[in-house]
């Protein structure tokens, strides 16, 4: 039983950990960019927590309701996925604008006027559900598909999805808005 | 007989729309045991069922949390920034950064998802310390840490090579000694989080599914970045 959790959990965290280091080698890339734009850095953690929060509960809802048979399993614009969309896109767009608003209050107390950071957070936002609720939505439908719990497999799948795609969102609102 | 069980069924999910989520579903006792639906989907067609407000259920359960735990991220976002000048200036520590905030999240899930289902299985007791079965899940999370610190380290150090980053040894082994005892920080943290606040919030007959996981993982973000923060300036 030890050994199985060990192995389970080595699995798991070795493949969502490389999604994490992905995201850093990207981020590393354009390093540049945090030197420019005051208050990037602290954006960032609670960028990375809000997508993963969201896409973990989305993928979590659509499994629990795959595995008990509430929904079928073929993507369709039904009421149950439709709800979930808007629910996750509310919710990132929400909180983003919460976070660009308390970095840009943070950069306020040490005189820094960078209201740019709000917008990036916003836009970075609306990229990340372009981007991320697409391929959550068919990863969970696919995974339950191929016979698999998708509760097993999508948590590692969303951390490290999650984190790139966060990291790439950024940097196209950057690139849009600066 | 089926059409019959099928209206039955239907007046008691109708019935069940109408509780209040606050009074913890008296009626889903009563319909799991005459119908023999599990509470599972009997919960999940009552918050998702096909006349329910899915978004506005969803974004009224998880708005909170989710502004509470990003702002306390946040706040680790803003030691990091401290420090910016050091960790621009050393390759390793920003491809390490996402990769630690990653891992710290799947340990919080781990352990608190773990724990809450010992806590119903009565696995765990007042004296928890004295529990084998946590015991065996803080050294079977402890080695997955390490082992997982040591294999982001090298990765991190290896891509910084590849990208033509002059690491010296001193400094790999600085990143490799620093991610270790972040790491092994970090894991005794989650598990004090975990566990009392754990006990704290099954002690008040709430699920602890549904807060321990962001707010063990926010925290121990949080604590993270001040490692982080401290161990840059120790150590770079």
């Amino acid at each position: 039983m030890l050994r199985r959790d060990f192995k389970e959990m080595l699995g798991s965290e070795l493949l969502s950990n490389t999604g994490g280091i992905i995201a850093g080698t990207l981020l590393a890339l354009f390093s540049n960019k945090i030197e420019l734009i005051p208050g990037l850095l602290i954006l960032i953690p609670g960028f990375l927590e809000m997508k993963g929060s969201i896409s973990g509960s989305l993928a979590a809802r659509l499994s629990s309701g795959l595995v008990i048979g509430a929904v079928k399993p073929e993507i369709k614009w039904s009421h149950l996925i439709k709800g979930n969309v808007i629910a996750a896109v509310f919710l990132a767009l929400c909180v983003s604008a919460i976070l660009g608003l308390t970095v840009y209050g943070a950069l306020l107390l040490i005189g820094i006027n960078n209201f740019s950071i709000v917008l990036i957070s916003i836009t970075a936002g609306v990229f990340v559900n372009l981007i991320g609720i697409p391929l959550i939505i068919y990863h969970t439908f696919r995974i339950f598909k191929e016979g698999h719990d998708p509760n097993n497999i999508m948590g590692p799948f969303v951390t490290a999805e999650g984190d790139m795609i966060s990291i790439v969102a950024l940097l196209i609102a950057i690139t849009v808005i600066v | 007989m089926r059409k019959k069980m099928n209206k039955i069924t239907k007046h008691a999910f109708n019935r069940l729309k109408a509780v209040e989520r606050e009074k913890h579903h008296p009626i889903l006792h009563k319909l799991h045991a005459r119908h023999n639906i599990s509470y599972k989907t009997l919960f999940y067609m009552k918050e998702y069922g096909p006349h329910s407000h899915v978004a506005a259920n969803i974004i009224k359960e998880s708005i909170k949390i989710l502004i509470l735990t990003s702002l306390i991220s946040s706040i680790g976002g803003i030691s990091l920034n401290n420090v910016q000048a050091k960790l621009l200036t050393i390759l390793p520590l920003i491809i390490l950064l996402p990769a630690m905030n990653n891992m710290i999240g799947s340990m919080g899930t781990i352990v608190s998802s773990k724990f809450t289902t010992m806590l119903y299985l009565k696995k765990v007791s007042v004296k928890w310390w004295t529990s084998p079965e946590l015991h065996k899940l803080f050294f079977t999370v402890l080695a997955v840490a390490m082992i997982s610190s040591v294999y982001i380290s090298i990765l991190a150090t290896g891509i910084s090579v590849y990208s033509g980053y002059a690491l010296s040894s001193t400094i790999a082994l600085d990143v490799l000694f620093f991610s270790l005892v972040s790491t092994f920080i970090i894991v005794i943290l989650i598990f004090f989080i975990s566990v009392t606040g754990g006990i704290f919030i099954y002690k008040r007959k709430e699920d602890p599914n549904n807060f321990l996981i962001p707010i063990a993982t926010s925290v121990a973000d949080l604590g993270s970045m001040l490692i982080f923060v401290f161990l840059v300036g120790l150590l770079f």
